[in-house]
Protein backbone atom coordinates (compact mmCIF):
# COMPACT_ATOMS: atom_id res chain seq x y z
CA UNK A 1 0.00 0.00 0.00
CA UNK A 2 0.98 3.37 -0.57
CA UNK A 3 2.52 5.82 1.96
CA UNK A 4 1.78 8.61 0.96
CA UNK A 5 -1.92 9.52 0.87
CA UNK A 6 -1.49 12.69 -1.16
CA UNK A 7 1.14 13.65 -3.88
CA UNK A 8 0.96 16.77 -5.49
CA UNK A 9 3.83 17.99 -8.73
CA UNK A 10 3.52 21.06 -10.79
CA UNK A 11 -0.21 21.39 -9.83
CA UNK A 12 -1.40 24.59 -11.83
CA UNK A 13 -4.83 25.82 -11.55
CA UNK A 14 -6.12 28.67 -13.95
CA UNK A 15 -9.12 30.38 -13.88
CA UNK A 16 -9.52 32.31 -17.43
CA UNK A 17 -6.09 33.74 -17.90
CA UNK A 18 -5.22 34.08 -14.03
CA UNK A 19 -2.98 31.82 -12.12
CA UNK A 20 -4.79 31.06 -9.24
CA UNK A 21 -2.84 27.74 -7.68
CA UNK A 22 0.56 26.83 -8.67
CA UNK A 23 2.07 24.43 -6.43
CA UNK A 24 5.71 22.38 -7.46
CA UNK A 25 5.36 19.88 -5.18
CA UNK A 26 3.27 18.93 -1.73
CA UNK A 27 2.59 15.48 0.20
CA UNK A 28 0.78 14.15 2.54
CA UNK A 29 1.30 10.97 4.34
CA UNK A 30 -1.25 8.62 5.47
CA UNK A 31 -2.00 8.97 8.73
CA UNK A 32 -0.65 12.81 8.97
CA UNK A 33 -2.12 15.67 9.87
CA UNK A 34 -1.44 18.68 7.41
CA UNK A 35 -3.10 22.03 8.10
CA UNK A 36 -3.16 24.22 4.86
CA UNK A 37 -3.13 27.93 6.20
CA UNK A 38 -3.20 31.08 3.91
CA UNK A 39 -5.16 34.28 3.83
CA UNK A 40 -8.62 34.66 1.58
CA UNK A 41 -8.34 33.92 -1.79
CA UNK A 42 -4.84 31.99 -1.26
CA UNK A 43 -6.37 28.86 -3.01
CA UNK A 44 -7.17 26.74 -0.15
CA UNK A 45 -10.24 25.72 -0.97
CA UNK A 46 -9.48 25.39 -4.75
CA UNK A 47 -5.73 22.94 -3.65
CA UNK A 48 -8.27 20.66 -1.83
CA UNK A 49 -10.77 20.47 -5.09
CA UNK A 50 -8.07 19.25 -7.20
CA UNK A 51 -6.87 17.05 -4.83
CA UNK A 52 -10.64 15.49 -5.49
CA UNK A 53 -10.06 16.32 -9.11
CA UNK A 54 -12.93 18.36 -8.99
CA UNK A 55 -11.38 21.68 -9.61
CA UNK A 56 -11.93 22.83 -13.72
CA UNK A 57 -8.77 24.03 -15.09
CA UNK A 58 -6.09 22.49 -13.22
CA UNK A 59 -3.32 20.99 -14.84
CA UNK A 60 0.05 18.82 -13.40
CA UNK A 61 -0.12 15.89 -11.29
CA UNK A 62 -2.78 14.95 -8.55
CA UNK A 63 -1.82 11.46 -6.83
CA UNK A 64 -4.45 10.07 -4.33
CA UNK A 65 -2.71 6.73 -2.84
CA UNK A 66 -0.46 6.29 -5.94
CA UNK A 67 -3.19 6.49 -8.40
CA UNK A 68 -2.61 9.30 -10.76
CA UNK A 69 -6.58 11.69 -11.00
CA UNK A 70 -5.89 12.75 -13.92
CA UNK A 71 -5.31 8.94 -15.37
CA UNK A 72 -8.51 7.98 -14.25
CA UNK A 73 -11.71 7.90 -15.97
CA UNK A 74 -14.67 9.16 -14.50
CA UNK A 75 -15.93 5.82 -12.59
CA UNK A 76 -12.68 4.90 -11.37
CA UNK A 77 -12.27 8.81 -9.95
CA UNK A 78 -15.54 8.52 -8.33
CA UNK A 79 -14.65 4.86 -6.85
CA UNK A 80 -11.58 6.73 -5.48
CA UNK A 81 -13.23 9.50 -4.07
CA UNK A 82 -15.22 7.22 -2.10
CA UNK A 83 -12.26 7.00 0.64
CA UNK A 84 -11.77 10.42 0.72
CA UNK A 85 -14.38 12.58 3.14
CA UNK A 86 -15.13 16.13 2.01
CA UNK A 87 -16.40 18.52 3.94
CA UNK A 88 -16.83 21.63 2.19
CA UNK A 89 -16.39 25.24 3.53
CA UNK A 90 -19.99 26.74 2.24
CA UNK A 91 -23.15 24.36 3.88
CA UNK A 92 -25.89 24.32 1.65
CA UNK A 93 -28.64 25.14 4.01
CA UNK A 94 -32.08 26.87 2.88
CA UNK A 95 -35.50 26.53 4.60
CA UNK A 96 -36.84 24.29 1.28
CA UNK A 97 -34.62 21.27 1.60
CA UNK A 98 -37.03 18.63 3.49
CA UNK A 99 -33.29 16.61 4.80
CA UNK A 100 -33.33 15.18 8.16
CA UNK A 101 -29.77 15.44 9.88
CA UNK A 102 -29.77 11.29 9.78
CA UNK A 103 -30.66 11.28 5.74
CA UNK A 104 -26.97 14.19 5.58
CA UNK A 105 -25.39 12.11 7.07
CA UNK A 106 -26.17 9.02 5.51
CA UNK A 107 -24.93 10.64 1.95
CA UNK A 108 -21.39 9.24 3.21
CA UNK A 109 -22.42 5.74 2.34
CA UNK A 110 -24.69 6.06 -0.66
CA UNK A 111 -21.28 6.03 -2.65
CA UNK A 112 -20.53 2.75 -1.35
CA UNK A 113 -23.73 0.94 -1.45
CA UNK A 114 -23.61 1.37 -5.14
CA UNK A 115 -26.49 2.38 -7.91
CA UNK A 116 -30.20 0.79 -7.83
CA UNK A 117 -29.28 -0.40 -4.12
CA UNK A 118 -30.85 0.76 -0.89
CA UNK A 119 -28.75 1.52 2.13
CA UNK A 120 -28.30 -1.96 4.06
CA UNK A 121 -29.08 -2.01 7.99
CA UNK A 122 -25.35 -2.10 8.27
CA UNK A 123 -25.50 0.96 6.92
CA UNK A 124 -27.40 2.49 9.00
CA UNK A 125 -26.06 1.42 11.70
CA UNK A 126 -22.65 2.90 10.45
CA UNK A 127 -24.80 6.15 10.14
CA UNK A 128 -26.39 6.13 13.66
CA UNK A 129 -22.46 5.24 15.45
CA UNK A 130 -21.05 7.84 14.00
CA UNK A 131 -23.80 10.45 14.92
CA UNK A 132 -23.40 8.74 18.46
CA UNK A 133 -20.01 9.52 18.65
CA UNK A 134 -20.33 12.86 17.10
CA UNK A 135 -22.80 13.94 20.29
CA UNK A 136 -25.60 14.80 17.41
CA UNK A 137 -27.91 11.52 17.68
CA UNK A 138 -30.18 13.20 19.63
CA UNK A 139 -30.59 15.71 16.20
CA UNK A 140 -31.10 12.78 14.11
CA UNK A 141 -34.90 13.38 12.84
CA UNK A 142 -34.28 17.57 12.75
CA UNK A 143 -34.37 19.50 9.74
CA UNK A 144 -30.41 20.05 8.59
CA UNK A 145 -31.67 23.72 8.38
CA UNK A 146 -33.09 24.31 11.70
CA UNK A 147 -29.72 23.05 13.24
CA UNK A 148 -26.84 25.72 14.68
CA UNK A 149 -23.45 26.34 12.33
CA UNK A 150 -21.45 23.96 14.52
CA UNK A 151 -24.22 21.21 14.44
CA UNK A 152 -24.50 21.55 11.07
CA UNK A 153 -20.15 21.05 10.70
CA UNK A 154 -20.41 18.17 13.16
CA UNK A 155 -23.10 16.54 10.61
CA UNK A 156 -21.00 16.90 7.51
CA UNK A 157 -18.36 16.17 9.38
CA UNK A 158 -20.02 12.77 10.59
CA UNK A 159 -21.38 12.15 6.83
CA UNK A 160 -17.82 12.32 5.77
CA UNK A 161 -16.75 9.73 8.14
CA UNK A 162 -19.59 7.34 7.61
CA UNK A 163 -17.39 7.28 3.95
CA UNK A 164 -14.69 5.53 6.11
CA UNK A 165 -12.10 7.26 4.85
CA UNK A 166 -8.34 7.19 4.24
CA UNK A 167 -8.13 10.70 4.08
CA UNK A 168 -9.98 13.95 5.29
CA UNK A 169 -10.14 16.85 3.27
CA UNK A 170 -11.52 19.65 5.95
CA UNK A 171 -12.15 23.26 4.14
CA UNK A 172 -12.63 25.64 6.98
CA UNK A 173 -14.63 23.87 9.25
CA UNK A 174 -14.26 26.48 11.93
CA UNK A 175 -15.67 29.03 9.82
CA UNK A 176 -18.36 31.52 10.94
CA UNK A 177 -18.61 29.86 14.38
CA UNK A 178 -17.87 31.23 18.28
CA UNK A 179 -15.42 30.46 20.39
CA UNK A 180 -17.21 27.33 22.43
CA UNK A 181 -18.13 25.56 19.05
CA UNK A 182 -14.90 26.29 17.68
CA UNK A 183 -12.86 24.37 20.47
CA UNK A 184 -15.60 21.52 19.88
CA UNK A 185 -15.15 21.27 16.05
CA UNK A 186 -11.00 21.70 17.06
CA UNK A 187 -11.14 18.86 19.44
CA UNK A 188 -13.56 17.01 17.33
CA UNK A 189 -11.19 16.78 14.61
CA UNK A 190 -7.89 16.13 17.26
CA UNK A 191 -10.20 12.73 18.18
CA UNK A 192 -11.12 11.36 14.44
CA UNK A 193 -7.18 11.80 13.36
CA UNK A 194 -6.01 10.28 16.52
CA UNK A 195 -8.28 7.61 16.96
CA UNK A 196 -8.85 6.66 13.11
CA UNK A 197 -5.23 6.88 12.10
CA UNK A 198 -6.77 8.93 8.97
CA UNK A 199 -4.63 11.58 6.81
CA UNK A 200 -6.15 15.29 7.36
CA UNK A 201 -5.76 18.03 5.08
CA UNK A 202 -6.99 20.76 6.99
CA UNK A 203 -7.29 24.12 5.69
CA UNK A 204 -7.97 27.41 8.05
CA UNK A 205 -6.65 30.56 8.35
CA UNK A 206 -6.82 30.84 11.98
CA UNK A 207 -4.17 29.22 13.94
CA UNK A 208 -6.69 28.96 16.67
CA UNK A 209 -7.85 26.40 14.57
CA UNK A 210 -5.08 24.41 14.76
CA UNK A 211 -5.38 20.88 17.04
CA UNK A 212 -2.48 20.24 18.80
CA UNK A 213 -1.76 16.98 17.26
CA UNK A 214 -1.11 19.30 14.22
CA UNK A 215 2.62 18.39 13.21
CA UNK A 216 2.86 20.39 10.13
CA UNK A 217 1.90 23.49 8.06
CA UNK A 218 1.82 24.43 4.63
CA UNK A 219 1.40 28.18 3.97
CA UNK A 220 0.04 29.04 1.11
CA UNK A 221 -0.41 32.82 -0.38
CA UNK A 222 -1.19 33.86 -3.77
CA UNK A 223 -1.79 30.10 -4.95
CA UNK A 224 2.29 29.42 -3.77
CA UNK A 225 3.42 27.78 -0.98
CA UNK A 226 5.66 29.80 0.97
CA UNK A 227 6.48 27.68 3.92
CA UNK A 228 6.32 23.87 4.85
CA UNK A 229 7.22 22.62 8.44
CA UNK A 230 6.26 22.19 12.12
CA UNK A 231 3.30 24.89 13.28
CA UNK A 232 5.79 26.59 15.85
CA UNK A 233 8.39 27.05 12.60
CA UNK A 234 6.20 27.88 9.68
CA UNK A 235 4.41 30.44 11.75
CA UNK A 236 6.84 32.89 12.69
CA UNK A 237 6.26 36.79 13.29
CA UNK A 238 7.99 37.02 9.76
CA UNK A 239 6.10 34.60 8.21
CA UNK A 240 2.42 35.97 10.02
CA UNK A 241 3.13 39.27 8.61
CA UNK A 242 3.96 38.15 5.31
CA UNK A 243 0.36 36.52 5.04
CA UNK A 244 -1.84 38.89 7.50
CA UNK A 245 0.11 42.06 7.54
CA UNK A 246 1.71 43.84 10.17
CA UNK A 247 1.36 44.24 13.65
CA UNK A 248 0.69 41.02 14.78
CA UNK A 249 2.36 37.84 16.47
CA UNK A 250 2.22 34.26 16.67
CA UNK A 251 1.97 32.38 19.94
CA UNK A 252 2.67 28.81 20.30
CA UNK A 253 1.67 27.22 23.91
CA UNK A 254 1.06 24.11 25.05
CA UNK A 255 0.67 22.62 21.33
CA UNK A 256 -2.19 24.87 20.34
CA UNK A 257 -1.51 28.39 18.31
CA UNK A 258 -3.04 31.70 17.80
CA UNK A 259 -2.02 35.45 16.73
CA UNK A 260 -2.47 38.33 18.49
CA UNK A 261 -2.21 41.90 17.69
CA UNK A 262 1.31 42.84 18.66
CA UNK A 263 0.53 45.54 21.04
CA UNK A 264 -2.02 43.00 23.04
CA UNK A 265 0.78 41.47 24.11
CA UNK A 266 1.44 40.92 27.64
CA UNK B 1 -72.55 14.72 -14.12
CA UNK B 2 -71.51 12.76 -16.86
CA UNK B 3 -69.16 10.24 -15.28
CA UNK B 4 -67.78 8.65 -18.48
CA UNK B 5 -66.55 11.71 -19.60
CA UNK B 6 -65.36 13.47 -16.63
CA UNK B 7 -63.28 10.18 -15.00
CA UNK B 8 -60.59 10.80 -17.42
CA UNK B 9 -59.89 14.13 -16.37
CA UNK B 10 -60.44 13.61 -13.07
CA UNK B 11 -57.91 10.43 -13.26
CA UNK B 12 -56.03 12.97 -15.68
CA UNK B 13 -55.89 15.89 -12.62
CA UNK B 14 -55.00 13.25 -10.05
CA UNK B 15 -52.31 11.50 -11.94
CA UNK B 16 -50.55 14.84 -13.11
CA UNK B 17 -50.74 16.66 -9.44
CA UNK B 18 -49.41 13.27 -7.98
CA UNK B 19 -46.99 13.39 -10.53
CA UNK B 20 -46.40 17.35 -10.19
CA UNK B 21 -45.93 17.21 -6.27
CA UNK B 22 -42.95 14.26 -6.78
CA UNK B 23 -40.79 16.49 -8.79
CA UNK B 24 -41.65 19.45 -6.56
CA UNK B 25 -39.58 17.97 -3.61
CA UNK B 26 -36.82 17.66 -5.93
CA UNK B 27 -37.16 20.82 -7.90
CA UNK B 28 -38.34 23.23 -5.19
CA UNK B 29 -35.71 21.41 -2.87
CA UNK B 30 -33.06 22.02 -5.28
CA UNK B 31 -34.19 25.66 -5.61
CA UNK B 32 -34.98 25.19 -9.18
CA UNK B 33 -38.59 26.15 -10.10
CA UNK B 34 -38.04 28.04 -12.88
CA UNK B 35 -36.90 24.39 -14.58
CA UNK B 36 -40.66 24.15 -15.09
CA UNK B 37 -40.39 27.73 -17.39
CA UNK B 38 -37.50 26.70 -19.16
CA UNK B 39 -38.52 23.28 -20.65
CA UNK B 40 -42.42 24.70 -21.31
CA UNK B 41 -40.30 26.82 -23.30
CA UNK B 42 -37.90 24.24 -25.10
CA UNK B 43 -40.64 22.11 -25.60
CA UNK B 44 -42.65 24.62 -27.15
CA UNK B 45 -39.33 25.34 -29.40
CA UNK B 46 -39.52 21.55 -30.29
CA UNK B 47 -43.02 21.94 -31.36
CA UNK B 48 -43.00 24.83 -33.58
CA UNK B 49 -39.93 23.29 -35.55
CA UNK B 50 -41.41 20.06 -35.49
CA UNK B 51 -44.98 21.44 -36.93
CA UNK B 52 -42.76 23.78 -39.45
CA UNK B 53 -41.69 20.34 -40.81
CA UNK B 54 -45.20 19.27 -41.46
CA UNK B 55 -46.21 17.41 -37.93
CA UNK B 56 -49.34 17.96 -36.80
CA UNK B 57 -51.77 16.71 -34.23
CA UNK B 58 -50.42 14.23 -31.40
CA UNK B 59 -47.63 13.80 -33.37
CA UNK B 60 -46.36 17.43 -32.17
CA UNK B 61 -45.73 15.75 -29.07
CA UNK B 62 -42.65 14.30 -29.88
CA UNK B 63 -40.16 17.06 -31.23
CA UNK B 64 -41.72 19.23 -27.85
CA UNK B 65 -40.54 16.26 -25.90
CA UNK B 66 -37.15 16.20 -28.10
CA UNK B 67 -37.10 19.85 -27.24
CA UNK B 68 -37.21 19.51 -23.44
CA UNK B 69 -35.43 17.12 -22.84
CA UNK B 70 -32.02 18.55 -24.82
CA UNK B 71 -32.65 21.26 -22.93
CA UNK B 72 -32.61 19.15 -19.72
CA UNK B 73 -29.44 17.70 -21.36
CA UNK B 74 -27.81 20.40 -21.91
CA UNK B 75 -28.30 21.55 -18.11
CA UNK B 76 -27.46 18.34 -16.73
CA UNK B 77 -24.04 18.10 -18.64
CA UNK B 78 -23.13 21.99 -18.42
CA UNK B 79 -20.77 22.01 -15.32
CA UNK B 80 -21.77 25.26 -13.14
CA UNK B 81 -18.10 25.21 -11.96
CA UNK B 82 -16.78 25.12 -14.90
CA UNK B 83 -19.56 27.66 -16.87
CA UNK B 84 -19.05 29.80 -13.85
CA UNK B 85 -23.32 29.79 -13.77
CA UNK B 86 -25.63 29.05 -11.42
CA UNK B 87 -28.19 26.84 -12.26
CA UNK B 88 -30.69 29.60 -12.30
CA UNK B 89 -28.87 31.39 -14.62
CA UNK B 90 -28.48 29.11 -16.96
CA UNK B 91 -31.72 27.78 -16.88
CA UNK B 92 -33.09 31.64 -18.13
CA UNK B 93 -30.60 31.67 -20.44
CA UNK B 94 -32.11 28.48 -22.07
CA UNK B 95 -35.33 30.03 -21.21
CA UNK B 96 -34.64 33.30 -23.11
CA UNK B 97 -32.94 31.20 -26.00
CA UNK B 98 -35.61 28.48 -26.56
CA UNK B 99 -38.36 31.40 -26.12
CA UNK B 100 -36.63 33.03 -29.17
CA UNK B 101 -36.38 30.05 -30.89
CA UNK B 102 -39.92 29.41 -30.56
CA UNK B 103 -41.12 33.09 -31.15
CA UNK B 104 -39.29 33.21 -34.61
CA UNK B 105 -40.91 29.76 -35.74
CA UNK B 106 -44.49 31.15 -34.78
CA UNK B 107 -43.56 34.00 -37.22
CA UNK B 108 -42.94 31.77 -39.78
CA UNK B 109 -46.28 30.52 -39.38
CA UNK B 110 -47.39 34.00 -39.91
CA UNK B 111 -45.15 34.37 -42.75
CA UNK B 112 -46.10 30.96 -44.51
CA UNK B 113 -49.90 32.23 -43.86
CA UNK B 114 -50.51 28.48 -41.64
CA UNK B 115 -52.08 28.68 -38.24
CA UNK B 116 -50.48 27.71 -35.18
CA UNK B 117 -53.58 26.51 -33.13
CA UNK B 118 -51.66 22.88 -33.00
CA UNK B 119 -48.35 24.42 -31.32
CA UNK B 120 -50.36 26.09 -28.81
CA UNK B 121 -52.88 23.63 -27.59
CA UNK B 122 -50.19 21.47 -27.13
CA UNK B 123 -48.53 23.25 -24.45
CA UNK B 124 -51.71 25.13 -22.78
CA UNK B 125 -53.60 22.18 -22.65
CA UNK B 126 -56.53 21.87 -21.15
CA UNK B 127 -57.61 19.43 -18.62
CA UNK B 128 -61.35 19.23 -19.41
CA UNK B 129 -60.62 18.00 -22.80
CA UNK B 130 -58.26 15.26 -21.35
CA UNK B 131 -59.36 11.96 -22.57
CA UNK B 132 -58.34 8.16 -21.59
CA UNK B 133 -55.33 7.76 -23.86
CA UNK B 134 -54.51 10.68 -22.61
CA UNK B 135 -54.39 9.86 -18.91
CA UNK B 136 -52.60 6.67 -20.32
CA UNK B 137 -49.50 8.47 -21.44
CA UNK B 138 -49.48 10.70 -18.08
CA UNK B 139 -49.56 7.56 -15.94
CA UNK B 140 -46.62 6.19 -18.14
CA UNK B 141 -44.40 9.11 -17.38
CA UNK B 142 -45.65 9.01 -13.92
CA UNK B 143 -44.53 5.20 -13.47
CA UNK B 144 -41.50 5.95 -15.04
CA UNK B 145 -40.75 8.41 -12.71
CA UNK B 146 -41.86 6.91 -9.46
CA UNK B 147 -39.40 4.09 -10.70
CA UNK B 148 -36.71 6.34 -11.16
CA UNK B 149 -37.30 8.26 -7.95
CA UNK B 150 -37.42 4.70 -6.06
CA UNK B 151 -34.58 3.38 -7.50
CA UNK B 152 -32.24 6.06 -6.92
CA UNK B 153 -33.79 7.69 -3.98
CA UNK B 154 -30.61 7.98 -1.94
CA UNK B 155 -28.68 9.56 -5.20
CA UNK B 156 -31.30 12.41 -5.18
CA UNK B 157 -31.19 12.93 -1.50
CA UNK B 158 -27.73 13.75 -1.98
CA UNK B 159 -27.63 15.36 -4.84
CA UNK B 160 -31.05 17.40 -3.19
CA UNK B 161 -28.15 18.68 -0.50
CA UNK B 162 -25.62 19.44 -2.47
CA UNK B 163 -24.20 18.42 -6.16
CA UNK B 164 -20.78 18.94 -5.13
CA UNK B 165 -20.89 17.27 -1.30
CA UNK B 166 -22.54 13.91 -3.54
CA UNK B 167 -19.78 13.68 -6.50
CA UNK B 168 -17.01 13.86 -3.52
CA UNK B 169 -18.46 11.76 -1.61
CA UNK B 170 -17.97 8.96 -4.95
CA UNK B 171 -21.88 8.99 -6.08
CA UNK B 172 -22.51 9.55 -9.78
CA UNK B 173 -23.49 12.96 -9.45
CA UNK B 174 -23.99 14.08 -13.37
CA UNK B 175 -25.37 11.06 -14.41
CA UNK B 176 -28.08 10.74 -11.76
CA UNK B 177 -28.60 14.56 -12.05
CA UNK B 178 -28.91 14.51 -16.13
CA UNK B 179 -31.35 11.48 -16.18
CA UNK B 180 -33.44 12.69 -13.53
CA UNK B 181 -33.59 16.52 -15.65
CA UNK B 182 -34.31 14.77 -18.78
CA UNK B 183 -37.39 12.39 -16.84
CA UNK B 184 -38.44 15.87 -15.45
CA UNK B 185 -38.58 17.40 -18.78
CA UNK B 186 -40.55 14.06 -19.76
CA UNK B 187 -42.96 14.12 -17.54
CA UNK B 188 -43.71 17.88 -17.32
CA UNK B 189 -44.18 18.06 -21.24
CA UNK B 190 -46.83 15.74 -21.10
CA UNK B 191 -48.35 16.86 -18.43
CA UNK B 192 -48.04 20.42 -20.33
CA UNK B 193 -50.03 19.22 -23.58
CA UNK B 194 -52.94 17.92 -21.17
CA UNK B 195 -53.25 19.90 -18.36
CA UNK B 196 -51.41 23.24 -19.08
CA UNK B 197 -48.57 25.35 -17.55
CA UNK B 198 -49.97 27.54 -15.40
CA UNK B 199 -51.22 24.71 -13.19
CA UNK B 200 -48.69 22.67 -13.55
CA UNK B 201 -46.20 25.05 -12.29
CA UNK B 202 -48.41 25.58 -9.59
CA UNK B 203 -49.00 21.76 -8.98
CA UNK B 204 -45.21 21.22 -8.52
CA UNK B 205 -44.27 24.21 -6.65
CA UNK B 206 -47.56 24.37 -4.05
CA UNK B 207 -47.80 20.81 -2.71
CA UNK B 208 -43.84 20.06 -1.76
CA UNK B 209 -43.82 23.32 0.02
CA UNK B 210 -46.73 22.58 1.19
CA UNK B 211 -45.39 19.48 2.26
CA UNK B 212 -42.10 21.28 3.60
CA UNK B 213 -43.81 22.67 5.93
CA UNK B 214 -45.16 19.11 7.78
CA UNK B 215 -43.37 17.20 7.54
CA UNK B 216 -39.16 16.46 7.95
CA UNK B 217 -37.41 13.96 5.75
CA UNK B 218 -37.43 13.40 1.99
CA UNK B 219 -39.55 10.11 1.88
CA UNK B 220 -42.38 11.54 3.66
CA UNK B 221 -42.02 14.94 2.11
CA UNK B 222 -42.52 12.86 -1.58
CA UNK B 223 -45.32 10.84 -0.03
CA UNK B 224 -47.28 13.60 1.26
CA UNK B 225 -46.43 16.28 -1.79
CA UNK B 226 -47.95 13.40 -4.15
CA UNK B 227 -51.06 13.18 -1.84
CA UNK B 228 -51.36 16.91 -1.79
CA UNK B 229 -50.61 17.23 -5.46
CA UNK B 230 -53.25 14.85 -6.20
CA UNK B 231 -55.81 15.95 -4.21
CA UNK B 232 -55.08 19.28 -5.45
CA UNK B 233 -55.58 17.77 -9.39
CA UNK B 234 -59.12 16.18 -8.13
CA UNK B 235 -60.75 18.23 -5.53
CA UNK B 236 -60.01 21.37 -7.18
CA UNK B 237 -61.64 19.40 -10.11
CA UNK B 238 -64.82 18.21 -7.72
CA UNK B 239 -65.27 21.62 -6.31
CA UNK B 240 -65.07 23.05 -9.86
CA UNK B 241 -67.81 20.87 -10.97
CA UNK B 242 -69.73 21.52 -7.85
CA UNK B 243 -69.66 24.99 -8.17
CA UNK B 244 -69.34 25.41 -12.10
CA UNK B 245 -65.86 27.60 -11.15
CA UNK B 246 -63.65 27.24 -14.01
CA UNK B 247 -61.28 23.82 -12.91
CA UNK B 248 -57.94 25.50 -14.16
CA UNK B 249 -58.23 28.43 -11.42
CA UNK B 250 -59.74 26.24 -8.87
CA UNK B 251 -57.06 23.68 -9.03
CA UNK B 252 -54.18 26.23 -8.33
CA UNK B 253 -56.65 27.91 -5.71
CA UNK B 254 -56.53 24.60 -3.78
CA UNK B 255 -53.16 24.01 -3.95
CA UNK B 256 -52.11 27.54 -2.53
CA UNK B 257 -54.64 27.24 0.23
CA UNK B 258 -52.43 24.07 0.89
CA UNK B 259 -49.69 25.99 0.95
CA UNK B 260 -51.19 29.01 3.19
CA UNK B 261 -52.70 26.10 5.85
CA UNK B 262 -49.43 24.23 5.66
CA UNK B 263 -47.41 27.56 6.54
CA UNK B 264 -50.01 28.50 9.61
CA UNK B 265 -50.23 24.92 11.37
CA UNK B 266 -46.56 24.95 11.04
CA UNK B 267 -46.63 28.57 12.75
CA UNK B 268 -48.79 27.55 15.34
CA UNK B 269 -46.83 24.44 16.33
CA UNK B 270 -43.54 26.57 16.19
CA UNK B 271 -45.18 28.75 18.62
CA UNK B 272 -46.83 26.25 21.25
CA UNK B 273 -43.74 24.42 20.99
CA UNK B 274 -42.06 27.39 22.34
CA UNK B 275 -43.86 28.10 24.80
CA UNK B 276 -43.91 24.28 25.94
CA UNK B 277 -40.15 24.71 26.20
CA UNK B 278 -40.33 27.56 28.30
CA UNK B 279 -42.03 25.77 30.71
CA UNK B 280 -40.19 22.82 31.11
CA UNK B 281 -36.38 22.59 29.42
CA UNK B 282 -35.43 19.46 27.14
CA UNK B 283 -32.34 17.64 27.37
CA UNK B 284 -30.40 19.35 25.10
CA UNK B 285 -30.52 22.63 27.24
CA UNK B 286 -30.32 21.10 30.25
CA UNK B 287 -27.01 19.96 29.11
CA UNK B 288 -26.09 23.06 28.13
CA UNK B 289 -27.33 25.20 31.13
CA UNK B 290 -25.04 22.41 33.02
CA UNK B 291 -21.63 23.17 30.70
CA UNK B 292 -21.80 26.77 31.28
Amino acid sequence: MNSMAIEIERLSVTAGRKRILEVDALTVGSGELLAVMGPNGAGKSTLLRACLGMQPGASGRVRLFGQDLGRLGSPALTRLRRSVGYVPQALPVHGEMPLTVREVVSIGRVGRAGLFRPLSRADWLTVDDWMERLGIAMLAGSAFHELSGGEQRKTVLAGAMVQEPRLLLLDEPTANLDLGWRERIVETVRLLHAQNRLAVVLVCHELEALPPSCARVALLDHGQVIGDGPPEEALTDQQVAALYGPGLTAVHQGGRHAVIPRGGRT
Amino acid sequence: MDVAFWAPVMAGGLIAGASSGLLGVFIVGMRIPFLGVCVAHAALAGAVFGSLCGLEGRALLLPALAGAMLAALLLGLLNPERARLDDNVMMGFLFSATMGLAFLGIGLFGVMGRSDNDVRSLLWGNLNFCRWADVRLMLAASLALLGFVLLLHKEMRAIMFSRQVAAAAGIHATAVWTAFLVLAAGVLTVNFQTVGGLMIYSLVVNPAAAAFQLVRGCGRAMVLAMILGGLSGLGGFLVSAVTDLPSGAVIVLVSSALVAGAAARSRIFARSGRNERKRTPGPGERVQEEES
